[in-house]
C-alpha cells in the first residue's frame, strides 16, 4: 500500500475492514440491519416502457448497451436497412424483433417510444411518422440537417401534446451538468467573461465497408451534402451545453475550417474552429480535431472569479487569488494540474465515498451522460403515458382541451425538449455553414423561433 | 336442472331467440312504470368533478422530515335528492350519492423514486385507485352569510389499496357562482389501516403510520342534454 492509497482509505472502509476482521477473530459484527419493509431503490422496477431503437450504428449500438442496463426498459424492436448491422444488434438484443423497415415498428402497438440514431438527414421522416403514430420520441442531435427538416420535427414535436419529445442532448440531463449550472448561476464563478471548448480525437472518420454503395451510405458524415461536420455532428453537445451555461443565445458565429490531415478526398473538414459571439461581449472559442488527440475532449468557462473546468461527468474550479473565500473548498478534494490546482466539483459531495473517488478514474457505465439522458426519457414517458391513461378515465376524455393542460402541467425530469433541439441545430447548422464558407454568419434571434 | 335449462345448454341460439313467455309479461308489466322511473332519475341533481381545477394533498412524516404529496386529478361526481334545495337548505340529513376517485399513479412528491416507492407500498400495480362513496351526509349548519360554507357531518367508505375503512369527516361545501360547488375537508388516517406498511429504507429513515388527507373539491351542474 503506498502513501497515496493510505491517505484515501476512508471511514467506511476503515469501519468495513474493522467488521471483516473482529468477525474473522470469531467476534460478531453488531451492525444490525432493519428489515427491508418498502421496496429497495436498488430493486424496485417501477414501470417498463416497451422501446424501439431504428438506427444500429456505433450509436444505436450504443444506445441498445445503455437500454440493457436500465430497469425500465424493454428492449422489444430494432431497425435497420443494413442487414449486417440488424444482425450484429441482435446478439446484443435478443428479446427484441428486428425489422429492416421502422414503419413496422410505427405500425406495433406495443411499442411506447422509438430511439431515433440513423443519419441526421433521415432524421425528419422517421421522427414525424413516429409523432403522428403516438410514439414517444428520442431523436438524437442534430435533430437534421437543414433548417426546414428541423422546424418540420420540431413542429410535430410541438403539437404532438400527450407524447415525450427529447433531443439527445444528453447533457440537458446529466445530474453532475445541473449542479455545476445551479452552481455557475448561483454566482460562483464570478461574471462569464469567456469559455472554450474542444474535442480532439486522431481518427479518420471514415468507416470500412464491404462495397461501395455500403461505404457511401456509412460515411455519411464525410459527404457535405448529409453532414452538418465536425462543429455540427460533434459540437453541438458542447455549444448547446456552453450556451445553457451562459444563459444566452449567440448573436454570430465565425468559423474555419480545412482538412489537414485526412487527404483522402473528402471535402468535410478534419480540423474546425468556430468562435461563437454571445451578447454581452462574451466569447465561446470551439475547436475540434481529428488529427490531433491532445487533451481529448472538455469545456471551460472563465468567470472574473474562477475558471471551470468540465471533463465529461468532473468538474474543477481553478480560483483566483482574489476571489472570495466560499468556505467549503478549504475541505472539498484537490487535483494538481500542472501548476494549477483544481478543486473538484462534485454533485451530492456530502457522499464520502464521491470525495475519494481518483481524479482519472474512468466514469461508471451508469454515470455517463446517455445514461442519464435514456433514463429520464422513459421516467417522462411513463409519467405522461399514465397521466394521459389515468386523466382519461377520470374525466370526459373527450375534452382534449382539459387534458392538453393537465398534461402540460406534469412537472417532468429536466431533459432537452423540441424547443432546445431545435436551437442547437439551428446553431449547428449555421456554424457548419461559417467554417465551411470560412465567415461570419449573422444568427438572428428569428433563426431560433418556431412558425 | 329443468327441462327449460337442459333445451338452453343444447341450443343455446334457439334459446335467446325465444325468450321464455314470462319475460314478455314482465316487460309489459314493468312498462308503465318506465316514466317514473326515468323521471326519478333525472330529478337528482347532479354535478360532475371538473377537470384541472381540484387538489388533494396527503400529508406524512418521516424520521428525516415531513413529507406530502399531491394531485389535482380528482374525478367523481356528487348528486341531491332534488328535495335537498341549497336556497333553502334544511339542517339534517340530506339525500345524496357521492363517488371521488383518484388514481394512485397521479399523487406525486415531486421526487420520482420517493413516488415509486410509494405506489410500491401502496400496492398500485393491484389497486390503481383510492375511493370514497359517501354514505351519510348530514347538514349541520347552512351558510350565514353568501360567501360562507355549508357544512356538514359525512359518513364514508374510502378504499385505499384494496382495502375499505369506513371513514367520518366534517366538510364544507362553497357554492361557485350559479353552477358550480367546492367541497373541502380533511381528515386522518392510519396506513396500516388500509393493510399499508409505512415505507421505510434500511435504518436511513422510516415514515410514520398517520397522514392526513385534506381535498378541495370542484364540481359543476351537469348539463342537461
Amino acid at each position: 500500500m503506498n502513501k497515496n492509497e493510505t491517505a484515501e482509505l476512508n471511514r467506511r472502509d476503515f469501519i468495513g475492514s474493522f467488521a471483516t476482521l473482529m468477525t474473522m477473530l470469531g467476534g460478531v459484527e453488531l451492525m444490525t440491519h432493519a428489515p427491508v419493509q418498502a421496496a429497495d431503490l436498488e430493486t424496485l422496477v417501477p414501470f417498463q416502457i416497451k422501446c424501439g431503437v431504428i438506427g444500429l450504428g456505433n450509436w444505436g449500438r450504443e444506445i441498445i448497451a445503455t437500454l440493457s442496463r436500465l430497469k425500465t426498459a424493454q428492449l422489444v424492436a430494432v431497425c435497420d436497412t443494413y442487414s449486417a448491422s440488424l444482425k450484429r444488434a441482435a446478439n446484443s438484443a435478443p428479446n427484441a424483433k428486428g425489422v429492416e423497415d421502422y414503419r413496422k415498428i410505427l405500425d406495433d402497438k406495443e411499442v411506447q417510444a422509438v430511439i431515433i440514431a440513423t443519419p441526421t438527414h433521415q432524421h425528419r421522416d422517421i421522427a414525424v411518422s413516429a409523432l403522428h403514430a403516438g410514439k414517444h420520441v428520442y431523436c438524437e442531435a442534430p435533430l437534421a440537417n437543414t433548417l426546414e427538416d428541423a422546424k418540420v420535427i420540431a413542429l410535430a414535436a410541438r403539437a404532438a401534446r400527450k407524447q415525450v419529445f427529447q433531443a439527445g442532448l444528453q447533457t440537458r440531463s446529466d445530474p453532475q451538468r445541473r449542479f455545476l449550472l445551479d452552481f455557475i448561476r448561483a454566482g460562483a464563478s464570478g461574471k462569464a467573461v469567456k469559455a472554450h471548448a474542444q474535442w480532439h480525437k486522431k481518427q479518420s472518420w471514415r468507416m470500412t465497408s464491404p462495397n461501395p454503395d455500403r461505404e457511401r451510405e456509412l460515411n455519411w458524415r464525410l459527404n457535405k451534402a448529409t453532414s452538418l461536420g465536425l462543429v455540427g455532428e460533434i459540437g453541438i453537445h458542447q455549444i448547446d451545453a456552453m450556451s445553457w451555461f451562459l444563459s444566452a443565445r449567440p448573436a454570430s458565429v465565425t468559423g474555419f475550417g480545412s482538412v489537414m490531415h485526412w487527404k483522402d478526398g473528402r471535402d468535410v473538414p478534419d480540423t474546425v474552429e468556430a468562435i461563437f459571439e454571445y451578447p454581452g461581449g462574451a466569447h465561446l472559442n470551439y475547436e475540434c480535431t481529428l488529427a490531433n488527440s491532445f487533451d481529448a475532449d472538455y469545456e471551460m468557462l472563465y468567470g472574473s472569479d474562477a475558471a471551470i473546468m468540465m471533463r465529461g461527468n468532473k468538474a474543477w474550479m481553478f480560483k483566483e487569488v482574489d476571489s472570495p473565500l466560499l468556505g467549503w473548498e478549504v475541505y472539498a478534494r484537490k487535483d494538481q494540474f500542472y501548476k494549477e490546482t483544481g478543486i473538484a466539483l462534485i454533485a451530492n459531495a456530502t457522499k464520502l465515498a464521491n470525495l475519494t473517488e481518483k481524479a482519472t478514474e474512468e466514469a461508471a457505465y451508469t454515470t455517463k451522460p446517455l445514461y442519464f439522458a435514456l433514463e429520464t426519457f422513459l421516467t417522462n414517458v411513463n409519467t405522461v403515458s399514465s397521466a394521459v391513461e389515468d386523466f382519461s378515465a377520470t374525466f370526459d376524455a373527450s375534452d382534449k382541451a382539459a387534458l392538453e393542460k393537465y398534461v402540460s402541467e406534469i412537472k417532468l425530469l429536466p431533459a432537452a425538449t423540441y424547443q432546445e433541439g431545435f436551437e442547437a441545430t439551428v446553431l449547428a447548422i449555421k456554424a457548419n455553414e461559417a467554417v465551411v464558407a470560412r465567415n461570419k454568419v449573422a444568427l438572428p434571434k428569428e433563426w431560433f423561433e418556431l412558425a | 336442472m329443468t327441462a327449460r335449462l337442459r333445451a338452453a345448454n343444447a341450443n343455446p341460439e334457439k334459446y335467446l331467440m325465444n325468450p321464455p313467455r314470462f319475460l314478455y309479461v314482465a316487460t309489459l308489466a314493468l312498462l308503465p312504470l318506465l316514466p317514473f322511473s326515468l323521471r326519478a332519475a333525472q330529478d337528482w341533481v347532479r354535478y360532475n368533478a371538473v377537470p384541472n381545477s381540484s387538489k388533494v394533498r396527503v400529508d406524512g412524516t418521516s424520521t428525516i422530515h415531513d413529507w406530502s404529496v399531491e394531485s389535482t386529478a380528482l374525478g367523481g361526481y356528487v348528486e341531491f335528492d332534488p328535495a335537498f334545495d341549497l336556497n333553502k337548505p334544511a339542517l339534517g340529513k340530506v339525500n345524496a350519492h357521492c363517488d371521488v376517485r383518484i388514481f394512485v399513479r397521479q399523487l406525486k412528491s415531486g421526487k420520482t423514486d420517493m413516488d415509486n416507492v410509494m405506489y410500491d407500498s401502496m400496492k398500485e400495480k393491484d389497486h390503481r385507485r383510492i375511493d370514497y362513496r359517501l354514505t351519510e351526509m348530514t347538514l349541520k349548519e347552512a351558510p350565514k352569510s353568501p360567501d360562507a360554507p355549508f357544512l356538514f357531518d359525512t359518513k364514508g367508505e374510502l378504499v385505499v389499496a384494496g382495502v375499505t375503512n369506513k371513514i367520518q369527516m366534517p366538510v364544507s361545501l362553497f357554492r361557485i357562482g350559479a353552477d358550480k360547488l367546492k367541497f373541502t375537508g380533511s381528515t386522518s388516517v392510519k396506513m396500516t389501516s388500509f393493510g399499508i406498511t409505512p415505507p421505510t429504507k434500511l435504518a436511513v429513515f422510516s415514515t410514520g403510520d398517520d397522514v392526513k388527507l385534506t381535498f378541495e373539491w370542484l364540481t359543476a351542474k351537469k348539463e342537461q342534454k
